[in-house]
């Protein structure tokens, strides 16, 4: 009648930390052992057919072919909002717009520079880092592709970013991620180029295997010194190596392009939780020192239990 | 250097045979077909040639085409569009390179003569002449209201058209109905495509279409009996693939913004684009952008300054207003601005500022409200255990 | 430990009795204008949520692709649910520290908790933007367990639905047993020594789960990188995120007991109030230790007293912690429910607003861009926080939540439409073992 307890003892305690990690683990295991350092690395390695776009700010001569041809390859409508229904006209990448040339231009001196922003696919993404379902993974030839079926709109990946190239459709119903994935699915699958390097006339921007470009683009600078800012290809380290690299006359900051690290920022976020989270080590430690000391403590409050409740006349409230 | 006229002989002569006849240079010819080239530089065979001279060639071999011409209710622009050609002269070359056997505004004969001529002429080349069909054809009150020698159009052009090889419907009129089909339509005007819609039929729509679209297809079929690709508006395509928008001169002004407000102001003068006015060329296939009229540059509607009415379309010309305004519906090239690097977006909402004021200002009135409630309990010295006081607590 | 007689009520907000048990509160309606005016707010954020529901996130919230968090995310699941960590800091300090003193408190932590919870995940449901996607999270080998994101999203309505749920399961099997009928009771009797049984298992996991979700949601602002200001971004982002947790849910609780203690005309416990801002002091100090450490190994000190716009930040958000973490240092401060009122309600500011700093004021992405909430965000984010209230006030009226003495339980529960009341016979005054013993 009463209501009466049996303390727990050591072993149904370890039992049943065992139960509750076990059963956590067992669920978890083969992609944790996946979740490792080795995932992030500091310094990503570039798969073996890893493609890339080589952009030279210098030759471009700010045509704009790339964004017609993009959107038509895609199946995107042109943004004619600031227009009145004539112009393509986005302010920036959004959800109409997958690729774009912008133009940077010093108001006191003469110096400008048109700059051709669109997702950098990068070695070791932030965003699919970041994406708790994996939507957003880099696949063959290195592209990051978004996957409608898996994303669940948290918008995490806009935050990891550091290029802000990924936009969520916030006017529409269903709404997508929309961001350059290399022309995957139209054209790289049939080993076509992308159709904005395929439209431009100059050559400004040019596709091939990113180790060849980037010897291509090194070649450049060795051939013009002191043509290119700071003698560098910009992409070739940037968060730990992107596959669209970029050559400019101008500092890299004035056309948009962030001051970033050479290590990628899933390696930043992931250094100590990849140590901790392994095969559950962390939580599963966790839960046996706490058991310990709640089972000590568990057993003292039993103790006492049937004393305080005949001192109060009131039975003990968990 | 102005030939002779040569009747037409009995039996069809070779191109080459008959300019020789009739004395018009070799330099004349090539000149002609260097037009023919520009004026279909892709989509057509006869054209699709590394030179003049390689077009010449093969065209000089051909048999003089017999064309036979027939006027419905036209206004015979077309043919006037025609006979506008300088390069060579319409006599000088035209008239010796097909073999025109009938047509009324030509044609130097008339009446009795003018019918024995166009009886004689499907006879003798029945199945093999092309039917070229100017104006478009009366079907109200049972075909009376044109009849061509008594028989109502109806009539003559499937008798005509019916014993042609291919039939080729120059102008919008023979295309799809043109003017006459114009609200109200009193006549019940439509095209030959209409009338006679299993038959061979290459539509040349325009008012008028460029002359040389009619010679590159007759003189192809004169090649080799094959037509230029067409659409699904039996339209040959190397003319009719492209609109007007997308290769119009004024292209660049319409990407930066220049239009022209009102007929005769400065952007009228400077040549700006007419897209405000009303200009057709969006929604008009056509290649007048590319090829002019009457071998002049800048010899077309939008050259002058007059927006394009999209007279090849069916579902424009005549129908929309002039000053009516169209719709891109391609995609829309970017004009000249850029965006630039940074953009500013967003907007913060006052109202939504005020609120959030009025939310914090509220809590933390309530807070320290609450706060002076436990001093004021504590200085009220009559209540009992006011003054802090510990237990024996654990 | 003796009950001291009880005292006749005399709106006294005095520090002589001892808590000793949850007890529900049976004085005065439970309708007041206040909470009419709540539960109107709350309606209206419901009626906008289902404007939500049926229209995209963009026209309808300030939110966009440079700014994709709006105060949803950040506001109503990373601030409030540090408000809602007294679960969790209480529990371990109970439990695990062995504060015997701060089970009294337990269950008005442990609802408080859990309805921040609960609240602050309705807001994260309305927030995502693909939510019929969200079942993958049922599927394992769809798990990217490198993200900071997959973890709050599994862990956090586990820890609500599973953990929090059976952590107030008790105090409806005991509203049962005052007020239903002898089969209800029975069932009961029967069931209850399992519960107490598994008790001490599940709560293990009540605490490693929280532990590892609070540290996420400062791991989240990782992988945001430079865009956020070097004076937060910082590898001991989730450490802080954790300690911040613990100091707001003591801190919370504190808070919350005074001012409902206050409302209700209720006594207050010396005791249990010292050793919770004992608690509450040392946390803050644990805090400022940690960011100070950091601060100075990341080389962020001069930035730190720049004194521009993000310094003066800075200042401001560590002052709301120092104070505190000084000030309940002295017994006279522990002691005095004034300055317990305040100090608590500085560090619980103190602690929000480290949380939400890095995630909007300190947040400076390339692009210049402002994000202020649209009315329609507000106003569903006061609609929660409404809700969350209405919810505390229904409970602490209707079940044995808030602490008091044992002698003022008359396990007189207000009635759900349902008349019964356990009568006691004259004479005799009538206390739940009694109750027991006579089998009534």
């Amino acid at each position: 009648m009463n209501i009466l307890e049996v303390s727990l003892t050591r072993r149904q305690a370890f039992k049943a930390m065992l139960g509750i990690g076990g059963t956590v683990a067992s669920v978890v295991l083969p992609k944790s052992a996946a979740a490792s350092t080795e995932e992030h690395p500091a310094h990503p390695i570039a798969p073996p057919d890893a493609v890339a776009m080589l952009y030279d700010s210098t030759i471009c001569t700010g045509c704009k072919a790339c964004m017609p041809a993009c959107n038509e390859a895609n199946g995107l409508p042109a943004d004619t909002l600031l227009s009145g229904g004539i112009w393509d006209m986005p302010t920036g990448l959004n959800a109409q717009t997958k690729n774009i040339i912008e133009l940077y231009q010093d108001p006191k001196s003469d110096e400008f520079a048109f700059v051709k922003k669109q997702c950098m696919h990068c070695l070791d993404p932030a965003c699919v880092t970041g994406c708790p379902f994996g939507s957003l993974k880099k696949v063959d030839f290195g592209a990051v592709t978004w996957n409608s079926s898996l994303c669940i709109g948290c918008r995490y990946c806009e935050v990891a970013c550091p290029f802000e190239v990924p936009q969520f459709e916030w006017k529409a119903l269903n709404p997508k991620i929309v961001k350059c994935e290399f022309c995957y699915d139209q054209r790289l699958k049939e080993n076509l180029e992308p159709a904005c390097t395929a439209a431009c006339p100059t050559g400004a921007v040019i596709f091939g295997k990113r180790d060849a470009l980037l010897d291509q683009a090194k070649g450049r600078i060795a051939a013009a010194p002191d043509k290119y800012y700071e003698n560098r290809v910009y992409g070739e380290h940037e968060a730990g190596g992107t596959q669209v690299l970029y050559l400019s006359s101008v500092s890299f900051q004035k056309i948009g392009l962030p001051k970033l690290g050479p290590t990628s920022l899933g390696h930043y976020a992931t250094k100590v939780t990849s140590v901790i989270y392994k095969w559950l080590g962390g939580p599963v430690l966790m839960a046996g020192v706490l058991g310990l000391f709640i089972r000590r403590n568990w057993n003292r409050h039993e103790a006492e239990r049937l004393l305080h409740e005949k001192e109060t006349g009131f039975p003990d409230q968990l | 250097m102005l030939g002779t006229l040569k009747p037409s002989s009995t039996k069809l002569e070779t191109i080459d045979e008959r300019l020789r006849q009739c004395g018009i240079s070799r330099r004349s010819f090539l000149v002609f077909c260097t037009s023919l080239m520009v004026a279909a530089p892709y989509g057509l065979a006869l054209t699709d040639k590394a030179s003049p001279e390689a077009v010449a060639a093969v065209l000089g071999k051909v048999v003089r085409p017999p064309v036979i011409w027939l006027h419905f209710q036209d206004c015979t622009g077309c043919t006037e569009s025609l006979l506008q050609t300088s390069h060579p002269g319409f006599a000088d070359l035209i008239l010796n390179v097909i073999s025109l056997e009938y047509h009324e505004t030509l044609m130097a004969g008339s009446g009795l003569q003018a019918r024995q001529a166009l009886d004689e002429a499907v006879q003798k080349y029945a199945g093999k002449y092309i039917l070229v069909v100017e104006g478009s054809i009366p079907t109200g009150a049972h075909g009376s209201y044109m009849k061509l020698a008594g028989r109502p159009a109806i009539d003559v052009l499937a008798d005509i058209g019916g014993k042609a090889a291919a039939i080729i419907a120059i102008g919008s009129c023979a295309s799809w109905g043109g003017i006459p089909s114009a609200d109200p339509d009193p006549t019940g005007a439509v095209g030959v495509a209409d009338l006679l819609p299993d038959h061979s039929i290459i539509n040349i729509p325009g008012c008028p279409p460029n002359p040389y679209t009619m010679l590159g297809v007759v003189l192809q079929y004169a090649t080799d009996g094959t037509f230029p690709e067409t659409d699904e508006q039996r339209r040959p395509k190397f003319a009719f693939d492209r609109d007007i928008h997308e290769h119009c001169p004024r292209r660049a002004h319409f990407d930066a913004g220049n239009f022209v407000k009102v007929y005769g102001d400065e952007g009228h003068r400077e040549g700006w684009c007419l897209y405000e006015m009303g200009c057709k060329g969006p929604d008009t296939h056509a290649g007048c952008s590319t090829r002019h009229f009457n071998e002049i540059p800048d010899v077309w509607p939008i050259g002058i300054g007059a927006p394009c009415i999209g007279c090849t379309e069916k579902a424009v010309a005549f129908k929309v207003p002039m000053f009516q305004v169209v719709q891109l519906h391609t995609i829309a090239a970017p004009p000249t601005s850029y965006a630039p690097i940074t953009t500013t977006r967003g907007t913060i909402s006052p109202l939504a500022t005020g609120l959030v004021g009025l939310g914090v200002g509220v809590l933390a009135t309530g807070g320290y409200v609450a706060s002076r409630q436990f001093s004021k309990k504590q200085d009220d010295e009559s209540a009992p255990g006011s003054k802090p006081d510990k237990g024996t607590g654990a | 430990m003796t009950p001291t007689p009880a005292s006749p009520d005399k709106r006294g907000t005095t520090l002589i009795n001892h808590w000793q048990a949850g007890v529900p509160v049976t004085t005065g309606p439970v309708l007041t204008p206040l909470l009419a005016c709540l539960m109107a707010l709350a309606a209206i954020g419901f009626v906008m949520a289902g404007i939500r529901v049926v229209s995209p996130l963009g026209p309808f919230s300030a939110m966009n692709s440079v700014y994709a968090w709006g105060i949803w995310k950040t506001f109503n699941v990373m601030t409030l649910t540090a408000l809602g960590s007294g679960p969790l800091a209480l529990g371990m300090a109970a439990w695990v520290f062995n504060r015997q003193k701060l089970h009294v408190v337990m269950r008005t932590a442990l609802v408080s908790g859990f309805l921040f919870y609960a609240t602050g995940l309705i807001a994260l449901g309305f927030d995502v933007g693909r939510p019929w996607n969200f079942y993958s999270a049922f599927m394992p080998w769809r798990w990217n367990t490198g993200s900071a994101m997959l973890e709050i999203s599994i862990c956090m309505p586990l820890y609500c639905a599973v953990f929090l749920s059976f952590e107030i399961l008790p105090l409806f099997l005991e509203r049962l047993y005052y007020t239903g009928n002898e089969k209800a009771r029975a069932f009961l009797r029967h069931v209850s020594p399992r519960i107490r049984k598994i008790y001490p298992v599940v709560i293990i996991g009540a605490y490693v789960i929280p532990l590892m979700h609070q540290s996420s949601l400062g791991g989240l602002l990782l992988l945001a990188g430079d865009k956020i200001n070097p004076l937060w971004q910082s590898p001991a982002l989730p450490w802080l995120y954790l300690v911040t947790a613990a100091l707001c849910g003591f801190a919370f609780t504190i808070f919350l007991l005074l001012i409902v203690c206050l409302r209700y005309g209720r006594k207050l416990d010396g005791g249990v109030l010292s050793e919770l801002a004992n608690l509450l002091s040392g946390m803050c100090l644990l805090f400022l230790t940690i960011r100070a450490v950091d601060l100075i190994w990341r080389g962020q000190i001069h930035a730190a007293f720049a004194f521009n716009k993000m310094s003066l930040l800075f200042l401001l958000e560590t002052s709301l912690i120092l104070i505190p973490a000084v000030a309940l240092r002295f017994r006279r401060v522990r002691e005095t429910p004034r300055a317990l009122l305040n100090m608590s309600a500085l560090a619980c500011v103190g602690g929000m607003l480290y949380r939400f700093i890095p995630t909007s004021i300190a947040y400076s992405p390339m692009r210049s861009t402002s994000y202020f909430p649209s009315v329609p965000e507000l106003v569903m984010a006061v609609g929660y926080i409404s809700l969350g209230i209405v919810a505390f006030v229904f409970a602490i009226n209707y079940f044995a939540v808030l602490p008091g003495e044992a002698s003022t339980w008359d396990h007189a529960f207000r009635p759900f439409g349902w008349k019964r009341r356990i009568a006691a016979p004259t004479g005799i005054p009538l206390t739940p073992a009694t109750a027991l013993e006579r089998g009534v």
